[in-house]
């Protein structure tokens, strides 16, 4: 199944369910069909207007069956779509003119920041600029106090003032976010009324702290909240667009989106939650994992996806993603519930060089896609891990990356000369062999940092690479961690539009609950979790999930008295009300994570949550045609293999002659039309039946 | 220990390869170890100011990496394993822990702050050591929460820690773990805070012992001495960009914490040869009160002042520091006699410590220079000290205004020098939950940024009402006195205020230094503004306007001190009036 292969295909099996991944670069696009048969599509982005982009490759796939775009809509029974609409939205800075009630006295916490820096030391850099200029935040007398109750009444006269200066300055959308609110939301609710009553704008584009994220910690909420009123009115008339535009093209079920947890939701409930998409692409890697599980036979995954300037690592443990409370986009900070992925700067396109000290570098900083690596020939001098796999022999010069780049051998070969053998004095391969090593060692710091850094042993997952330049790497990185296997998904290059048709509808509800463990009252506890979890059955029941489709989790987040950072504990089907039996899972965790426990510590919890989530039927990734004779090699090759072996002849196959049932022992390459795997010498590369890619590593004691 | 130290292989034997990973992977080590301590900690002191620092030095005690750590703690490390090794050299054992802190006979850089060491030991042979750096929350002493402005000498300040075994050969030393605990007012933070500690240079001992293992120990040895070599050599390249010469400035602390004097810090800075002097012979001699600069937290003032004025990215080590000579005459306010209190010096004088040398590099080089940082005027309230839960509170939120930079405003509430901007604020939403704290504001002030092309940050204007009978630690370093200097033309941030109101409706101005207690009252605190960098005269017209706008600065100072005329409206520049009138000021 490579790409664009509906070429060969005849006709896929209605009902199918379609995956439609807006990127920067490309909008890609999987359908499976009720067979499990997958096809893939590519097409370029269309940055203006990303539903053209969306049509565009619709009406591709269409023309590849030898159908009309209506006859493809028809028969699609679940359409998903992940966006980097939003994410965008704010890197471009793009956002809405908002307008931001605060209590008096607080009005500046929003530029403030906390005082967040990400690197101390680069303090001649500036914060990037504040979403909302303070002239448009404004305040309003009125407080709540710590035990959630008015000691000052709110002053509607203020509201109204605001309200006037914020027609004058055509406020787009507004965020409203007063101190204590998530302890009582009855000022903010009073806000929103006389908003109702005087503003003109769309009810939809006014945000409540309250209502968006109702955490502690007014600047985390009201950043939040700000966020999602710079977003809504860029991104949903957008999706309600789309979903109109489908639907006039025959769709039937409303289009899904995934969120930033990893799970899809109606375009209907985003509507007002739009800050919950800033994750929405990367985050269907979540279901790109769920789609290998049962092939990969483990729920133990970790997947590396490596595009031109990033990689992104995610861990999945027995089939479940964690997820964390908050992210940060272009410099801000977003408070949703988001899939873990960890993202270094680490791609193909990573530049090398050496600096004023002498030491080697490779990255972060990447050379983008124009001029991009020295042998694209676009005018590119720095040499990049591109150039040094070209330089070894592993990327073959010539047509590359489906044929819309040719790979010049001699360019990459003088720029490491130039820029890293000369100055380290070595010779041009084994600067390049460096190169490798030390992008390799980047990406097993990535993977050691959600694996190790969360208490979790490498050794028992599989590694899943993924993107153009993952499968390069996969091998060596796995073999280092310890892993068994590698997974080398065929699709590797549109991993998350596959994804998006094995994920879940999720919902992640939380409330405020400040005790300590020891003195809870557990009817309070109990009375909370069942509020959370009636929320979420009502959502679940409005897309279309009746009881028994719907599953819900409790969990708690809890700390050592003093400690800021909090350990998010499941507690498990019906047990864990026993403060006991909740303190033992805490500490498993905690020393899992920290390697000690406080044994005479208080603990302290600060939330609940409930996660709801409806599955789909699930579908089964189907095979193709399984061998029948040897693979052949395309050519034998001289390619430097690793630093123990150095340069050595070995075969090259084409991704297309491996199929289901082959098994062939390692060094060798594998070329695909958008990626090259590497597989090393002690290593054995078999096809499974869902024709993907298994590297079995060497087992020996690290 | 392996005192005879192998013979250093040659820079041409070492692998550039292996240099650049292991290099990376010992700044992992670290960075772990840092965030170990971050999330495991119990005092809030970590996971918020991060005042602490992870650290490995190599054999000799020269600092190899660093990680997560406060700015003014950098150049600390080496003192520290030299104590050790003055101390215990040769008797050093694999599974031993070591605990000091003083400044004076331990390497210390000031009383609070302890350091956890533990040697790496493979093969029998000592790699290096890794270590911790944290302030604890209290260490007896005259006043709650480390930081007695009475103290006229170091004793009043808490206990004294030489270099001691915690751990023998892996076997903890209850007893000295109790005399420790017995010494604070709050030994449940300080045991929490003790096993973060111990548990963060663990993982620090694990990863590096593991590194070492692969590489081989003479390896190892070479590596690490090449990557303090690098460390030079980066900051020798960034100090050869400065014209050679000798350059002289002067700062001023106007309080001994007792009397308000003038207390001056000279420093000349000779540029020469990628190489830089700071010589303060001229310095004021130390004073009465607990700002002196330890030895230790003056040659990180000078690191500091120094590397940030570089590239972020410059290497911080054992190496690069040997790019730098401090000469820090004894007897004086930056090398003071024992037993002179010093405890403050961390915030004060380390700030003005780094504006001189500031001001120095200023003079070689304008385009860089860094205008002066508000000085800090946060203190401490504490209580309940007789109940089972005493607590102590850091006004945090009342952190001042930093200077500008070319091409950067100053950040409007942004700490002191030696936090770089390194402090993580409260929200006042989980202050309220902790501590009996009702707060009223926590807004930017006007016309108190320092005017220039890039202005100051403004300060803060801070209220908060106290509901209970509590005791103030005031350390009003930033009051009275404008303290955010400007420079090539930018002008001074305006100066801090502190006024209590109590529940009588009296009001009083805070002293600047000093310990009270008082009944419920309304602290009210004005935080100092930063230095501008460059003629206001020179700033957009559309930046002023988004100023007058935003309220931070007036329409008449936009007038007068910029030269920029707002329209009747408020929303526009009159463009020719304010053409003429900069036109008038030339």
């Amino acid at each position: 199944m490579s790409e664009l292969s509906a070429a060969r295909a005849s006709s896929p099996a209605a009902p199918w369910r379609i995956g439609v991944d807006v990127g920067g670069t490309f909008t890609d696009m999987v359908l499976a069909d009720a067979t499990g048969l997958t096809y893939s599509f590519k097409v370029p982005s269309a940055p203006a207007d990303p539903s053209a982009g969306v049509l565009r490759v619709l009406r591709a796939a269409a023309d590849a069956f030898g159908k009309p775009v209506e006859a493809l809509l028809e028969s699609c029974g679940l359409f998903v779509h992940g966006s980097t609409v939003a994410t965008n939205t704010m890197l471009e800075g793009k956002g809405a003119t908002v307008g931001l009630l605060t209590t008096r006295g607080f009005r500046d916490s929003l530029e403030i920041r906390r005082g967040f820096r990400e690197n101390q030391w680069d303090h001649r850099r500036p914060f990037p600029p504040v979403l909302v200029p303070r002239y448009l935040r404004l305040p309003v007398s009125g407080r709540i106090d710590r035990d959630g109750c008015e000691v000052e009444p709110l002053v509607a006269a203020d509201v109204e003032a605001a309200l006037e200066e914020f027609g004058r300055e055509r406020v787009e959308a507004i965020a409203i976010a007063l101190i204590n609110s998530f302890l009582n939301p009855v000022h903010e609710r009073a806000c929103a009324e006389i908003i109702r009553d005087v503003w003109d704008g769309d009810p939809d584009l006014v945000s409540l702290s309250s209502e968006i994220m109702p955490i502690m910690g007014e600047y985390e909420r009201t950043s939040t909240t700000v966020v999602n009123a710079c977003l809504a009115p860029r991104v949903v008339p957008y999706l309600k667009d789309l979903n109109a535009r489908l639907a006039a093209l025959g769709l039937e079920r409303p289009v899904l989106l995934v969120q930033s947890n990893g799970g899809m939701t109606s375009v209907g409930r985003i509507a007002t939650r739009p800050v919950r998409l800033l994750l929405s692409g990367p985050a269907a890697g979540v279901g790109a994992l769920n789609a290998y599980r049962k092939a990969a036979k483990t729920g133990n995954l970790i997947s590396m996806e490596i595009g031109g300037t990033s990689c992104d690592v995610m861990l999945m443990e027995r089939g479940a993603v964690s997820v964390r409370d908050a992210l940060t986009v272009a410099g801000y900070h977003v408070a949703t519930p988001s899939v873990d992925i960890h993202t270094i700067g680490a791609g193909g396109g990573a530049v090398a060089g050496v600096d004023d000290g002498g030491m080697l570098f490779v990255g972060p900083r990447g050379a983008g896609a124009d001029p991009g690596p020295a042998c694209y020939g676009l005018g590119g001098t720095e040499p990049t891990v591109t150039d040094a796999q070209l330089v070894l022999g592993r990327l073959r010069p010539g047509p590359y990356a489906d044929g819309s780049i040719a790979l010049d051998r001699d360019l990459a070969f003088a720029a490491i000369e130039r820029a890293v053998a000369d100055p380290l004095g070595l010779n041009v391969e084994d600067a390049a062999a460096g190169i490798i090593r030390v992008v390799e060692q980047h990406l097993l710091l990535a993977v050691q940092r959600i694996s190790v850094e969360r208490g979790r042993d490498p050794r028992a997952f599989a590694l899943v690479p993924a993107g153009g330049a993952g499968p390069m790497h996969g091998a060596a990185v796995g073999r280092t961690l310890g892993c068994a296997r590698v997974y080398i998904p065929r699709h590797s290059g549109v991993f998350c539009a596959l994804g998006m048709l094995y994920a879940d509808i999720r919902h992640d509800l939380a409330r405020v609950f400040l005790s300590t463990l020891d003195d809870v009252a557990p009817g309070e506890l109990e009375a909370g979790f069942e509020r959370l979890e009636g929320e979420a059955r009502t959502m679940l029941a409005e897309e279309g999930f009746d009881r028994d489709a719907v599953r819900l989790a409790r969990e708690l987040d809890l700390s050592y008295r003093g400690q800021q950072w909090v350990v998010r504990v499941g507690l498990g089907d019906g047990a864990g009300r026993d403060p006991v039996d909740i303190r033992e899972r805490f500490e498993n965790e905690y020393d899992r994570l920290y390697g000690h426990t406080q044994p005479d510590g208080i603990v302290e919890i600060s939330n609940q949550r409930v996660v709801g989530t409806g599955a789909l039927p699930r579908l089964t990734i189907g095979g193709t045609g399984k061998a029948t004779r040897d693979p052949m090699p395309l050519e034998i090759r001289s390619v430097f293999v690793d630093p123990g072996i150095g340069r050595r002849d070995i075969p090259v196959y084409a991704g297309a002659d491996l199929r289901p049932g082959h098994a062939v022992e390692g060094p060798l390459l594998v070329e695909e039309r958008t990626t090259t795997v590497l597989v090393g010498a002690s290593d054995r590369l078999e096809i499974d039946a869902a024709d993907n890619l298994v590297v079995h590593l060497p087992m020996e004691a690290a | 220990m392996n005192a005879a130290a192998p013979e250093r292989p040659a820079g041409a034997d070492i692998d550039p390869v292996a240099l650049a990973l292991t290099r990376s992977r010992l700044d992992e080590a670290c960075r772990r170890m840092g965030q170990v301590m971050t999330r495991t900690a119990r005092s809030p002191i970590f996971s918020d100011s991060h005042d602490f620092s992870c650290f490995v030095t190599d054999r000799n005690g020269a600092l190899v990496s660093q990680a997560d750590g406060i700015p003014i703690h950098t150049g600390g490390g080496g003192f520290t394993v030299e104590a050790i090794l003055a101390e215990f050299g040769g008797r050093i054992a694999e599974g031993d822990v070591f605990v000091s802190s003083d400044p004076y006979a331990a390497g210390g850089n000031h009383l609070p702050d302890w350091v956890i060491s533990r040697p790496v030991v493979v093969d029998g042979e000592t790699i290096g050591f890794a270590c911790n750096r944290a302030h604890q929350s209290d260490i007896g002493g005259g006043a709650a929460g480390t930081y007695n402005a009475r103290a006229t000498d170091i004793w009043q300040e808490g206990i004294r820690l030489p270099v001691m075994r915690i751990v023998e050969r892996g076997v903890l030393r209850r007893d000295v773990w109790r005399l420790l605990l017995l010494n604070s007012r709050t030994p449940d933070l300080m045991d929490g805070d003790l096993r973060a500690m111990m548990g963060s240079t663990r993982i620090g001992v694990e990863r590096i012992s593991r590194i070492a293992r692969e590489l081989g120990v003479q390896t190892a040895f070479g590596l690490l001495d090449a990557i303090l070599d690098h460390g030079e050599r980066r900051l020798r390249s960034a100090l050869g960009t400065l014209p050679e010469g000798r350059y002289e400035s002067v700062e001023y602390t106007h309080s001994d914490c007792f009397d308000e004097v003038d207390i001056a810090i000279r420093a000349a800075v000779t540029i020469a040869d990628g190489h830089a002097t700071v010589d303060f012979t001229g310095s004021d001699p130390q004073m009465r009160g607990f700002k002196n600069s330890s030895l230790v937290n003056t040659h990180s003032a000078v690191y500091l002042a120094i590397t940030s004025y570089f590239d972020a990215d410059l290497p911080r080590n054992g190496g690069s520091l040997r790019a730098i000579d401090v000469i820090a005459p004894l007897g004086t306010v930056v090398n003071p006699r024992p037993p002179a209190p010093l405890s403050m010096c961390t915030a004060t004088v380390a700030h003005e410590i780094g504006h001189a040398v500031w001001k120095a590099l200023a003079a070689a080089d304008p385009e860089r220079a860094c205008a002066g940082w508000g000085k800090s005027i946060h203190g401490v309230t504490s209580g309940g000290m007789d109940s089972p839960s005493p607590w102590v509170m850091y006004h945090w939120n009342t952190l001042s205004g930093s200077g500008a930079v070319k091409d950067r405003d100053g950040f409007n509430q942004f700490g002191h020098v030696g936090t770089l901007g390194g402090i993580t604020m409260h929200n006042v939403e989980n202050y309220e939950q902790r501590y009996p704290a009702r707060f009223a504001r926590q807004e930017f002030r006007r016309d108190s940024a320092g005017p220039g092309e890039f202005r100051g940050g403004t300060g803060i204007d801070y209220e908060v009402a106290i509901g209970e009978p509590a005791e103030y630690a005031f350390r009003g370093e930033g009051l009275i006195h404008p303290s955010g200097y400007g420079t090539n033309g930018g002008r001074t941030g305006a100066a801090g205020r502190m006024t209590l109101a109590f529940d009588d409706g009296t009001e009083r101005p805070a002293p600047r230094y000093g310990v009270e207690a008082h009944g419920p009252l309304r602290l009210h605190a004005l935080s100092p503004g930063g230095g501008g960098w460059g003629s206001p005269l020179r700033r957009g017209p559309d930046q002023v306007l988004r100023d007058v706008r935003d309220g931070v600065v007036s329409r008449e100072a936009a007038e007068n001190v910029y030269g920029v005329v707002v329209g009747d409206d408020g929303q526009t520049v009159d463009t020719p009036a304010t053409e003429a009138l900069r036109a008038s000021r030339g």
